[in-house]
C-alpha cells in the first residue's frame, strides 16, 4: 500500500477549530467503506514524524471528505492546508463497520465525533431504519446537522448550554428516546424512515470516550458500536502501539480490528 | 551488481531488513516484504505477553517513544499460526526472540532450530521489559552467555541485536563475536521517559524507547565504533528513514541496514530505501557493497 498524493479540492473551517477537507482521491473513494480512516501526512519532513489518523466523514463519487478537530500541532499543522494544496494520505484503513440490514439503528454523535457517523449513515439508510442524535456544547459546534437532515433521517439535537434542541448531553437524550420507545420493534409495520423510529437494535456512537462510556452505562445491555480515537503509530497494524484494553484481559488493536469496536467488550 | 550479502548461513538477496517490532511478521504488505533483503520478526517470547498498557506511543519533534512491552502470540502460537504464512515470503525471516531468562533463550534457539525459518536475532535490548531485555544487553558477559546459549543450540544464523543503553556496545559486540554469534544489530532504541504535562508518566509502561530520526546520529557513532572493533557483519539500526541515511549507514561500516520507524510513517519504506541503494550502486558502478562499506574510517 502506498500513500497517494491527493489534491484538496476544498478546504474551510466549519466553526471555531473545527475543519473540512474535500480530497480528490478516485481510488480511495470507490474503496473506503464506513469507519475506515486515513492516515494524513500533516507535513512535508520528520517532524511531526507520524501520521494523523482521520475518519472519513462522507464520500462523493472521486472525492473523500476529512472533517476534524484541531486538537495539538499536527492537526494545527493539517488545518492550514488550503485548496489546491497536495495530501499525503495512506489508506482506507481499519476494519469497515459492520453491514447491518432491516435494523433500527441509533447514531449518537458528540462533537467531531459526528464527522464519521455521516457515512455511515449514508450507507445504511437505505437498508435501514435508522435515527440521529447529535450534541454538541453550543449550537454553533453542532455540526453537519444540514448533511445528515439531507438524507431524509429524523435529527435530534442537544447542547450543554440549550442554545439548540435538548439542554443537556446527547447521551441523557439517547437514554431518553430509548425509554419513551418501549419494546424493540421488528421490521415490520413501520416506515422506512420514520420519525420515531423503534429501540434500537443497533447503537453507533462517535465523541469522546467519557461520552461513550457514559451511553454504554445507560444503554447497557444494548450493544454500542463505538468509533474510537486514539493515539497510532503506523495505523496499518504492525506497530502494536494503538492498544485497546479488552474486559476480561488482552487489547484490542484499533487500527486494524478497530477503529469501530463493540464498546461493551472494552475498557473505556 | 551482486546487492546480496551473506552472514552466518544466510544469504540475503539485498542489505535492507525490516526491523523488529515495525513490520508485524511481514505478512501485512508482503509485496514489500518479498521485495526485501528480509524482515526482521516481531519479538517472540516462550508464553504469550499481553503488552504494557495504553498510551503506548509518544511522539516528539525528530521522533517517538515506544512501549509496546513485547506483546506478541507466544511461541507456539507463532509457529502453529504465523510461521506457515512466513515460510511463503520471497525474502528471508530472522525470528526475533527475547527471554525473561538466560535459559530461555537457548529453549527459544533449539525449538526454532527445527523451524523454516532463516535467522534469529538475539534480542537483549528491548527497553519496555521488566525482566531481562536491555538488562541482560547492559552486561557483556550476560550477552556471552546468552550468545553461548543461542549457538550451542541452534545451527541457524544468529545476530545479536545490542543496545548501547548505558554500556559502550563495543564490549557487548566483542562478547557476542567471542561466543559464536555471526553478527550484531546496532542499535536498538534508547531508554526515553515523556511526561504528560502534570509531571505523570505518559506512557503506560511508564518508560519507553527512543526511535525516529534523532536516534541516527548515535546510531551511526555505535556503528562506527563497533564496525571497527569486531570482525563479524555489523547490521546498522536506528533512524533510517531515506536512502541516504542507509549509505551512511553502510559508510560508517555496516554490512546490511535495518528500517524501522519509517514502516510506520510509510509501509513501503524499506522497499523505497532499497530501491534508492539500488539505483545508488547502479549510478556509481557498484560491482557489490565493497566499496561503500566501511569507507568512513579508510577516508578518515
Amino acid at each position: 500500500m502506498k500513500p497517494a498524493l491527493c489534491l484538496v479540492v476544498q478546504a474551510r473551517e466549519l466553526c471555531t477549530g473545527i475543519f473540512s477537507l474535500w480530497l480528490e482521491a478516485s481510488e480511495t473513494a470507490h474503496r473506503v467503506k464506513p469507519g475506515q480512516f486515513l492516515n494524513v501526512k500533516v507535513s512535508n519532513g520528520p517532524d511531526p514524524l507520524l501520521r494523523r489518523p482521520i475518519s472519513v466523514c462522507d464520500v462523493e463519487r472521486s472525492r473523500v471528505r476529512l472533517v476534524f478537530r484541531v486538537v495539538g500541532r499536527g492537526t494545527a499543522m493539517l488545518a492550514r492546508v488550503r485548496t489546491g494544496d497536495e495530501l499525503d494520505v495512506l489508506g482506507p484503513l481499519g476494519r469497515p463497520a459492520p453491514e447491518l440490514h432491516h435494523k433500527d439503528i441509533m447514531l449518537c454523535g458528540g462533537g467531531i465525533g459526528t464527522a464519521p457517523l455521516l457515512f455511515l449513515a449514508r450507507r445504511l439508510r437505505r437498508a435501514n431504519r435508522m435515527q440521529v442524535l447529535l450534541g454538541a456544547r453550543t449550537k454553533a459546534e453542532l455540526l453537519l446537522v444540514r448533511e445528515f437532515r439531507a438524507l431524509g433521517l429524523p435529527v435530534r439535537l442537544a447542547t450543554d448550554d440549550g442554545s439548540a434542541g435538548y439542554r443537556g448531553v446527547v447521551t441523557e437524550l439517547v437514554e431518553q428516546q430509548v425509554r419513551s420507545q418501549g419494546p424493540e420493534a421488528t421490521s415490520q409495520g413501520r416506515g422506512r424512515r420514520s420519525a420515531v423510529g423503534g429501540k434500537p437494535s443497533a447503537v453507533f456512537a462517535c465523541g469522546p470516550r467519557p461520552m461513550l462510556a457514559d451511553l454504554v452505562k445507560r444503554l447497557d445491555p444494548i450493544p454500542v458500536w463505538g468509533f474510537v480515537e486514539e493515539r497510532m503509530g503506523c495505523g496499518t497494524g504492525i506497530c502494536y502501539c494503538c492498544a485497546l484494553p479488552k474486559k476480561g484481559g488482552g487489547h484490542v488493536r484499533f487500527c486494524e480490528e478497530g477503529p469501530v469496536v463493540k464498546l461493551n467488550e472494552v475498557v473505556l | 551488481m551482486n546487492p546480496q550479502v551473506t552472514i552466518g548461513k544466510t544469504t540475503f538477496a539485498n542489505p535492507v531488513l525490516a526491523a523488529s517490532g515495525t513490520f508485524e511478521f511481514g505478512l501485512k504488505f508482503k509485496s514489500v516484504a518479498n521485495r526485501l533483503g528480509g524482515v526482521v520478526t516481531k519479538a517472540i517470547t516462550l508464553q504469550p505477553r499481553v503488552g504494557n498498557p495504553p498510551p503506548r506511543i509518544y511522539e516528539f519533534p525528530g521522533g517517538m517513544l515506544n512501549s509496546v512491552g513485547l506483546e506478541n502470540p507466544g511461541f507456539e502460537v507463532f509457529c502453529r499460526e504465523v510461521v506457515p504464512h512466513t515460510r511463503k515470503l520471497k525474502c528471508r525471516v530472522v525470528v526475533n526472540i527475547a527471554g525473561a531468562t538466560v535459559d530461555e533463550y537457548g529453549e527459544l534457539a533449539a525449538r526454532l532450530d527445527s523451524e523454516p525459518v532463516d535467522a534469529l536475532e538475539v534480542n537483549v535490548s528491548c527497553p519496555n521489559v521488566k525482566e531481562g531485555g536491555a538488562l541482560f544487553g547492559q552486561q557483556p558477559s550476560v550477552v556471552e552467555a546468552i550468545t553461548t546459549l543461542a549457538r550451542r543450540r541452534t545451527t541457524k544464523t544468529v545476530i545479536v541485536k545490542l543496545t548501547a543503553n548505558f554500556v559502550d556496545p563495543v564490549e557487548t559486540a566483542k562478547a557476542a563475536e567471542a561466543a559464536g554469534a555471526d553478527a550484531v544489530t546496532t542499535i536498538n532504541t534508547l531508554f526515553g521517559l515523556a511526561l504528560d504535562g502534570n509531571g505523570r508518566p505518559f506512557l503506560g509502561g511508564r518508560n519507553g524507547g527512543v526511535s525516529g530520526p534523532a536516534l541516527k546520529p548515535f546510531a551511526l557513532f555505535c556503528v562506527d565504533r563497533v564496525a571497527a572493533a569486531v570482525k563479524i557483519p555489523v547490521i546498522g539500526c536506528g533512524g533510517i528513514m531515506s536512502t541516504a541515511d542507509a549509505v551512511d549507514f553502510l559508510s560508517a561500516g555496516a554490512r546490511m541496514v535495518q528500517v524501522g520507524t519509517a514502516n510506520l510513517v510509510n509501509p513501503e519504506a524499506a522497499l523505497d530505501v532499497w530501491n534508492g541503494l539500488k539505483a545508488h550502486a547502479e549510478q556509481n558502478d557498484l560491482g557489490n557493497w565493497d566499496a561503500v562499506v566501511g569507507r568512513t574510517r579508510r577516508r578518515s
